[in-house]
């Protein structure tokens, strides 16, 4: 009964510190209200449409010419006509356009006598999702228009239109893209960025939250506050953000599956667990950290280090499986990891709990690294006895 | 004479005050120095190679097991399993032991000897795009060999011979060329811009730290001695200024010339023309730090609230999502940070090898920023000693809450100045000034025996 009392105590000081000094609800709230806006507005279209395609057209035939109309009629590409190869190269190198076509003198009348023109595409991989749609795009378009003109041969040669078919494109590829059927860049990275900028906050916030009693020397009054009881301080200090990050978590969550409307396979309540595990392994990580390093600003610069390594190592953008081997490991300590794992179950397979149950045990494994920092953060809260600044 | 020493004086002072708080040397030197080499290593293998897929073959033809056995051969896929039906080659997805399914149809050997249509289906694991790239890659290849093959055979049996066929199976050709990154590799594409952006955003961190340690301190941001307030801000900022230059156009060779080729990436232009960019750039980024830390009271909050800016500024380089596509909002926003032209400047001269003269527009967008931020930065300077230093007095007067100076006088044991911390109400306020459950349960403080009750 005593330590619920101690508790409360605590819990009340903090909620006192958490309206006084706004950096902490200007860095939760604040920060992810921004981030959810910048991604969701920046990635809003999905799919880039009308990316500027260049295209040299040496030919200036009806044939060069609907090869141009066709670029600019699909839904990816809108095209730049450049004068020579020379000034479309330029504009390549200077990240103007990320792709152009160049269409051969004699194109059509090569075309009429059988000698087999050839056009050219030219990809700048450099910036990825626009050269490797663009890329895409040209072949497709490549691909139709050489067809297009195989289907006024074949005609010509007396086939009949089903025919044709089969000789022009005899196998079909029929592509379905699990959990994201609308390639939608925005569904993959929104997805996973959001609980990744959320894992930063958290792990910072955390760390901040800890380390500023030792800085500020008020670490004594918290502990006296909370009746001398270690464990009831460290309760009462926490628990306000775990709900705060915990209830911030749950509206990313909404946002993601309810209001931007992302695909969901499973069901959301199981989301809203993945996002409060998430949230509590981030915090015993933070408590770890500066228990490690009882000090706030080396606590707080290397939390820094160690929460932004997690959105490259989660594996969403490029697979962990590809990473070299003495790396692939390291990206179990990052809970954000187990956060994309338990994501890819329920969201993409919609496998429920049987699928994502041992990245729970991962995660909730976290909660084993408080205990193993508890006694030197207690000693520095008693003795204050490291460098504050 | 005196504006030069003045202006030496501010430079070593900036200089010592770097070197000696090990806050800022971590992310100085460990972030700064160490980052890049270890992105350089977490990439270092670039693409996804013979990636795991399962195969459903409803058709058990031969040329159904000939298409698995070139998907099978092609650098992007590998077959390591063969399902009996769907409901298997899902739950392998669903276990992530394969990343991509390819169903065969019953009816695929006997419509392509119907010399009709044959459909394949694909599905591909959406959790990473590397993934569907690959899938949608190698399915395609293979698609398109076996298309030319099946084409010629069937002209081959309605009677055409020789050139006709080559002529008949393809009017048009189509090559393409892919010369910066032919692979798409993820380490050119990735490293090409995670680079410069650890220049700006370790400097704005580390410069900010230190501004806000001096604030902390009750020293004026720009360090100026009283006598000469509001006279010597030119001095003040470029003092300051070069320090962080110096340790940065370091740090810079190193990113932008040592890293890459560390890494392996392409370097395509000059040294010298690198030198150029980095002599733009890392002014920009050091007027831009010093004109933003301006906004940071505490020296640990800037990690707490700008550290998400990472991210953020790396995406509005427009290295994933095209900057063609950018809203108009985010396109403005985005002019705001060195980092956006730096980071486009040096994919187009290091990787894809334009010319100085390509990056100008880049350039000359770096030298209004410099120009901004050296007013902006001098500005601040000027509130922060003249008209800023005695409304601040004023305000830190009446309200002792926004006196950064009180943290250093706060201890334990006054708690007079802990109920200005954290606005303790008389009555919870310690009388005596000491803890007495603590020091009940863990005695006193060492150099507090003899005080309080």
């Amino acid at each position: 009964m005593e330590f619920i009392c101690n508790v409360k105590a605590a819990m009340r000081r903090e909620l006192r510190i958490l309206r006084n000094r706004p950096v902490y609800l200007l860095a939760s709230i604040g920060v992810m209200a921004f981030c959810i806006v910048f991604f969701y507005t920046l990635l809003k279209e999905g799919l880039p449409q009308d990316l500027p395609i260049g295209v040299v057209d040496n030919d200036n035939s009806s044939l060069s010419r609907n090869i141009v109309r066709q670029i600019d009629a699909t839904q990816l590409g809108g095209t730049v006509m450049f004068g020579s190869y020379r000034q479309a190269r330029e504009a390549m190198q200077t990240g103007r356009i990320s792709s152009f076509c160049v269409i051969p003198h004699g194109l059509y009348s090569d075309v009429l006598s059988g000698r087999q023109p050839e056009l050219v595409f030219y990809v700048n991989s450099l910036y990825m999702v626009g050269g490797a749609l663009a890329y895409k795009d040209l072949l497709t378009m490549g691909n139709m228009v050489s067809g297009g003109i195989k289907l006024e041969l074949l005609r010509g040669k007396g086939m009949n239109d089903a025919a044709i078919m089969g000789q022009i494109q005899p196998i079909l590829v029929d592509a379905h893209q699990i959990g994201n059927p609308a390639v939608s860049y925005n569904v993959y990275l929104t997805n996973m960025l959001i609980p990744g900028i959320l894992e930063m906050i958290v792990i910072l916030v955390t760390v901040y939250a800890l380390g500023s009693e030792l800085k500020y020397g008020t670490s004594r009054h918290m502990l006296e506050k909370a009746g001398g009881s270690m464990s009831a301080a460290m309760a009462g200090k926490l628990l306000p953000y775990t709900v705060l990050f915990t209830a911030i978590g749950i509206v990313c969550e909404l946002f993601l599956y309810h209001w931007a409307g992302f695909p969901l396979k499973g069901s959301i309540w199981n989301m809203f667990i993945a996002i409060f595990l998430l949230v509590i392994a981030c915090e015993a990580l933070g408590f770890f950290i500066v228990g490690l390093l009882p000090v706030l600003r080396l606590s707080l610069s290397i939390a820094a280090l160690f929460s932004v390594l997690a959105l490259s190592l989660t594996g969403f953008t490029f697979p962990v499986e590809a990473l070299p081997a003495c790396i692939r490991g390291l990206a179990a300590v990052f809970p954000l990891r187990h956060y994309y794992l338990i994501y890819v179950q329920e969201s993409i397979f919609g496998s429920g709990f049987a699928g994502w149950y041992p990245q729970m045990i991962y995660l909730l494994l976290f909660l084993a690294l408080p205990p193993l920092a508890y006694g030197r953060l207690r000693r520095a809260y008693i003795n204050l006895n490291f460098p504050r600044n | 004479m005196q504006w030069a020493r003045d202006w030496y004086g501010t430079f070593t002072g900036e200089l010592k005050r770097i070197f000696t708080d090990s806050g800022v040397l971590i992310i100085f030197l460990l972030a700064g120095l160490g980052y890049p080499l270890l992105y350089g290593i977490v990439y270092h293998n670039g693409t996804l190679d013979d990636m795991p897929v399962a195969v459903v073959d409803n058709s058990g033809s031969s040329a159904s097991r000939e298409f698995t056995r070139a998907l099978d051969a092609t650098r992007e896929l590998s077959v390591v399993r063969s399902c009996a039906d769907m409901a298997e080659a899902r739950q392998c997805m669903q276990k992530r032991q394969v990343h991509g399914i390819v169903m065969i149809p019953a009816d695929f050997d006997s419509r392509l000897a119907r010399m009709e249509q044959a459909a394949v289906s694909t599905y591909a694991d959406m959790s990473s795009f590397l993934y569907y790239k690959n899938m949608t890659m190698g399915v395609n290849n293979v698609m398109l060999g076996k298309m030319s093959e099946i084409q010629a055979g069937r002209l081959a049996v309605a009677g055409h011979a020789g050139e006709e066929i080559r002529m008949m199976c393809s009017p048009l050709r189509y090559t393409s060329e892919i010369p910066y990154n032919r692979n798409f590799s993820y380490t050119i594409f990735f490293l090409s811009a995670v680079l410069l952006i650890v220049v700006q955003q370790t400097m704005f961190y580390g410069v900010s730290m230190l501004s806000g340690t001096m604030r902390e301190e009750g020293r004026c941001l720009s360090g100026m001695p009283g006598e000469r307030t509001g006279r010597g801000i030119s001095r003040t900022v470029l003092g300051r200024g070069a320090a962080y230059w110096v340790l940065y156009m370091g740090i810079g060779i190193y990113i932008a010339s040592i890293v890459p080729a560390i890494a392996g990436l392409p370097q395509n232009t000059g040294f010298g023309n690198i030198m150029v960019l980095l002599l733009f750039y890392v002014t920009a980024c050091t007027f831009f730090s010093l004109a933003f830390s301006t906004i940071v009271r505490h020296r640990e909050t800037v990690f707490v609230l700008f550290l998400f800016m990472s991210p953020v500024c790396l995406f509005l380089t427009g290295f994933a999502w095209p900057a063609s596509n950018f809203p108009g909002f985010w396109r403005l926003f985005s002019y705001i940070f060195p980092s956006t032209f730096a980071v486009r400047a040096f994919i187009d001269m290091n990787t894809a090898g334009a010319d100085i003269a390509m990056a100008g527009r880049h350039m000359t967008a770096l030298g209004i920023q410099i120009i901004v931020y050296y007013l902006l930065s001098c500005l601040s300077a000027y509130d922060e000693n003249l008209s800023g230093r005695a409304f601040w007095r004023a305000l830190c007067h009446r309200n002792p809450r926004l006196n950064s100076r009180h943290y250093e006088t706060t201890d334990f044991d006054a708690g007079s100045d802990i109920s200005r911390v954290h606005r303790v109400s008389p009555e919870e306020r310690n009388p005596t000034g000491t803890y007495r459950q603590v020091e009940e349960r863990y005695g006193r403080l060492p150099g507090q025996e003899g005080t309080g009750a």
